[in-house]
C-alpha cells in the first residue's frame, strides 16, 4: 500500500464519519448545522474517490434543500434566497440523472443572477461618482449574496458551472453572454502584478496583493484563454506563491489550478500529502479537498475542468 | 378667517402623512440605552512585542474589577490577511497574553475566534501570521467564526434597516467576549478600533467576503447594529505598532507604544482615537455609538494608567477623513 492510499482511506473515513444523518455535512467537524458547501466537497471528492452511500445521501440532501426559486442556501434552515453555492451544487449534481430538473432550475436561477454593477444605475454610479475601487463596470459577473456586486470566486464557480450546460438553447439563450461578461469581468479585476484578489486588484490607487486560492479558482475557470496575458501573469505568480503555501485549502487548490494548465505537480502533491495533522483539520471542505485532490484528474473532470 | 370641516380635514391629513414620513428620522435607532454611568480605560506603555506583555497585561487588568471566574472567554483579535512586515493584525504576542491572564484570573476557557474579513483560507492567515503555532503550543483553541454554526439574532439596532443577523454559536454563547483591535485607520471607516473589530465575528460563508452584505448596508451603521447585539465586555486594543495611512491592509506601521485596556468598547475607541490625534466625536460611530452604548466624554471616563496625550503628529488618513484631525476646528 502507498502512503498515498493509505492516506486516503484515512480521509475518506474522517469524512464519512463527519457526515451528519441528514446526509449533509457542516462546515467544521465541532458543528452540526448543515451546509451546502461542505457537502459538495464531500460529495465531489467521496464522487471522486468511489461512490458510496455516502454520496447518495448528500445528494439527496442537496436535492431536498433546493430553494423553491431554483437556488441553494448557504446551509439548511438559511432565510436568504439563494447564495453563491448555487453554482456549486448544480457542479455536484452534474452526473445524477434524477437532478436533471432541479439542475435546471437552478440554472435559470444562476443565469438571472448577477452582480449589481450589471444594472445602469451602478454602472453610472461606479463610473461617475464612486471610483475609489478601480474596476470597468462593463463587465460583471456574479455575487456571494443577491444584491451586492461581483467577485472572483463566485464569478469562477458560475463560469464552471454554465459551462456544463450543453447548449445555449431551451432558455438558455442569454448564457453565452452572461458567460463572456464573467470572463471579461475576471480579466478586468485581476491583480497589477499577476493574480487575483477577493474582488479587485486596486484600491484607492494601490495595488493589492493577489490570493493564491481566489487566483487558483480563476484560473479553473479561464482555462480556455489561457493565451491571455492575465492569465497568464496569474499563473506565474501561482507558480511562485506555490511553493511556500503553507496552508492544505490553498495548496491543493492551486496543484488543482496548475494541473488544468498541464504543469507538473507531483512535488506540491508530496507536500500536501506529507502536512502534519490533516485529519485533524476542522474545515470539512478542506479535509474533502485534499482527498479530492489526491486524484487531480479526476478532480477536474469532477470539477467540470478541461486541462 | 374662518376653518371649514374641509381645511380641517386637508390639514390633519397632511399632519399626519408629515409626521408618518419624518417620525423615522427623530426615533432613536436604539432599543435600549446600555450607557455605563462611568467607564473605565488603561493606557499601558509597552514598547515592543515580548514575552513582558504578560506582566504588562496582569499589570492593567488589576486595574478593573472584572470577575472571569468559572466563565467561557473569548478572545476576539483583529485578523484580516497577511502581509510580511506590515502592521495589519493585532499581534500573536498580545493575544496569548491575554489568554494566559484570563487562564490565571480563573477563566472556565479561552478560546480565539475569528472570521478573517479579506482572505477566505483562515488556516493561511493563522499560520503565516505566526498565530497556529503559538496557539497550539499554549493549547489555546481557535474557531474560525466565518464557519461556526450559526444562529439568528433579532438586532437591538436599526441602523442598517435589517432585522437580525446569522451570527457564529461561540460569540453568542461567550460569557465574556474580549475585542481586541488592532489601533489602524480604515479607508472607509476612518479608523478600525473595538467596534470596528466587530465586524469579524459577521460570518463571511453567509454574509460574503469582505463581509460584502455589511458594506452594502453602511459600514458605520453595521458597526452600530453588530455592537447593540452582541455587548463586548471587555477591550485590549494593540497600538504596540498601530497602521496609519492607508488603512486597514495598506498603511504603515505606526510605532506608537501603547496597549489599551477598557470596560467599555466607546470609550475605548474615543481614547484610542484621541491617541492617534482623532476627534471621536467626528467618526460617526463613536458618536452615535455614545447616545446609547457607551461614554466618549472624558467626565464620564476613569482615566488610569499612563496620560492620554494625543499623537503629537497626527496619524495619517486618507483624504476624505481628514477632518478626523483633532487639529481643525469644530464644525
Amino acid at each position: 500500500m502507498t502512503s498515498n492510499t493509505i492516506l486516503c482511506s484515512h480521509l475518506i473515513a474522517e469524512i464519512a464519519l463527519r457526515q451528519l444523518p441528514c446526509g449533509g455535512w457542516a462546515a467544521l467537524a465541532s458543528s452540526s448545522q448543515p451546509a451546502v458547501e461542505p457537502t459538495c466537497y464531500s460529495a465531489l471528492s467521496f464522487a471522486a474517490a468511489a461512490p458510496t452511500s455516502h454520496t447518495e445521501r448528500a445528494f439527496e440532501f442537496l436535492l431536498r434543500h433546493q430553494n423553491l426559486n431554483g437556488s441553494w442556501p448557504v446551509f439548511a434552515g438559511d432565510d436568504q434566497d439563494g447564495a453563491w453555492v448555487t453554482a456549486l451544487a448544480l457542479m455536484t449534481l452534474r452526473n445524477l440523472p434524477a437532478a436533471i430538473p432541479a439542475r435546471l432550475t437552478g440554472f435559470e436561477w444562476l443565469m438571472n443572477y448577477a452582480g449589481r454593477e450589471s444594472d445602469w444605475f451602478w454602472k453610472w454610479k461606479f463610473r461617475t461618482a464612486d471610483r475609489y475601487v478601480r474596476f470597468d463596470p462593463e463587465t460583471f459577473g456574479w455575487p456571494w449574496f443577491p444584491n451586492t456586486v461581483s467577485w472572483v470566486v463566485p464569478t469562477a464557480f458560475a463560469l464552471l458551472a454554465l459551462k456544463q450546460i450543453p447548449c445555449s438553447c431551451g432558455g438558455f439563450e442569454q448564457a453565452p453572454f452572461r458567460v463572456q461578461r464573467g470572463i471579461e469581468m475576471l480579466l478586468d479585476r485581476a491583480c497589477p502584478g499577476g493574480g487575483w484578489n477577493a474582488g479587485n486588484g486596486v484600491v484607492y490607487g494601490v495595488p493589492v496583493a493577489p490570493h493564491p486560492d481566489d487566483t487558483a479558482i480563476a484560473l479553473l475557470a479561464l482555462t480556455d484563454h489561457r493565451q491571455e496575458t492575465v492569465v497568464q501573469s496569474g499563473l506565474q505568480y501561482l507558480e511562485h506563491a506555490a511553493v511556500d503555501l503553507c496552508a492544505p485549502w490553498s495548496l491543493a487548490y492551486a496543484i488543482l489550478a496548475l494541473a488544468a494548465y498541464g504543469q507538473n505537480t507531483e512535488s506540491l502533491q508530496r507536500r500536501l500529502t506529507s502536512m502534519p495533522d490533516l485529519l485533524a483539520i476542522e474545515d470539512t471542505s478542506t479535509l474533502a479537498l485534499v482527498l479530492l485532490v489526491l486524484d487531480v484528474e479526476r478532480a477536474l473532470l469532477e470539477l467540470g475542468v478541461t486541462a | 378667517m374662518s376653518l371649514t370641516r374641509r381645511d380641517l380635514l386637508v390639514g390633519g391629513t397632511a399632519l399626519a402623512a408629515g409626521t408618518s414620513v419624518s417620525a423615522p428620522f427623530f426615533m432613536p435607532k436604539y432599543h435600549v440605552d446600555r450607557r455605563p454611568k462611568r467607564s473605565r480605560v488603561a493606557i499601558l506603555h509597552a514598547e515592543q512585542y515580548s514575552q513582558k506583555l504578560d506582566e504588562v497585561l496582569a499589570t492593567g487588568l488589576r486595574l478593573f474589577p472584572i470577575d472571569v471566574r468559572g466563565k467561557r472567554v473569548v478572545l476576539k483579535p483583529n485578523l484580516v490577511d497577511y502581509a510580511p512586515g506590515d502592521a495589519i493584525n493585532t499581534h500573536p504576542l498580545l493575544v496569548l497574553a491575554a489568554a494566559e491572564s484570563f487562564r490565571r484570573l480563573g477563566a472556565k476557557s479561552v478560546a480565539v475566534a475569528e472570521g478573517p474579513g479579506h482572505q477566505r483560507d483562515t488556516q493561511l492567515v493563522l499560520s503565516l501570521s505566526g498565530y497556529q503555532q503559538s496557539l497550539r503550543d499554549e493549547r489555546i483553541r481557535f474557531v474560525d467564526l466565518n464557519r461556526d454554526q450559526l444562529i439568528r439574532i433579532p438586532l437591538r439596532a436599526s441602523y442598517t434597516g435589517m432585522e437580525s443577523l446569522w451570527l457564529p454559536r461561540t460569540i453568542l454563547e461567550a460569557d465574556f467576549l474580549v475585542s481586541m483591535p488592532k489601533i489602524k485607520t480604515h479607508h472607509w471607516s476612518g479608523v478600525t478600533l473595538s467596534m470596528k473589530n466587530m465586524f469579524g465575528i459577521v460570518p463571511g460563508a453567509r454574509y460574503g467576503w469582505p463581509k460584502n452584505l455589511l458594506h452594502w448596508k453602511g459600514i458605520q451603521e453595521s458597526i452600530l447594529d453588530i455592537c447593540a447585539t452582541v455587548p463586548v465586555h471587555f477591550i485590549i486594543a494593540d497600538g504596540i505598532v498601530a497602521m496609519e495611512g492607508n488603512g486597514p491592509l495598506n498603511g504603515t506601521p505606526r510605532s506608537l507604544g501603547k496597549i489599551v485596556l477598557a470596560n467599555d468598547a466607546v470609550a475605548a475607541d474615543a481614547v484610542c482615537a484621541r491617541l492617534m490625534g482623532f476627534e471621536p466625536g467626528r467618526i460617526p460611530h463613536i458618536h452615535d455609538g455614545s447616545r446609547f452604548l457607551g461614554n466618549v466624554s472624558l467626565g464620564h471616563i476613569d482615566q488610569c494608567g499612563e496620560p492620554l496625550d494625543g499623537a503629537a503628529i497626527p496619524f495619517q488618513i486618507s483624504l476624505q477623513f481628514q477632518h478626523l484631525c483633532s487639529a481643525l476646528p469644530t464644525e
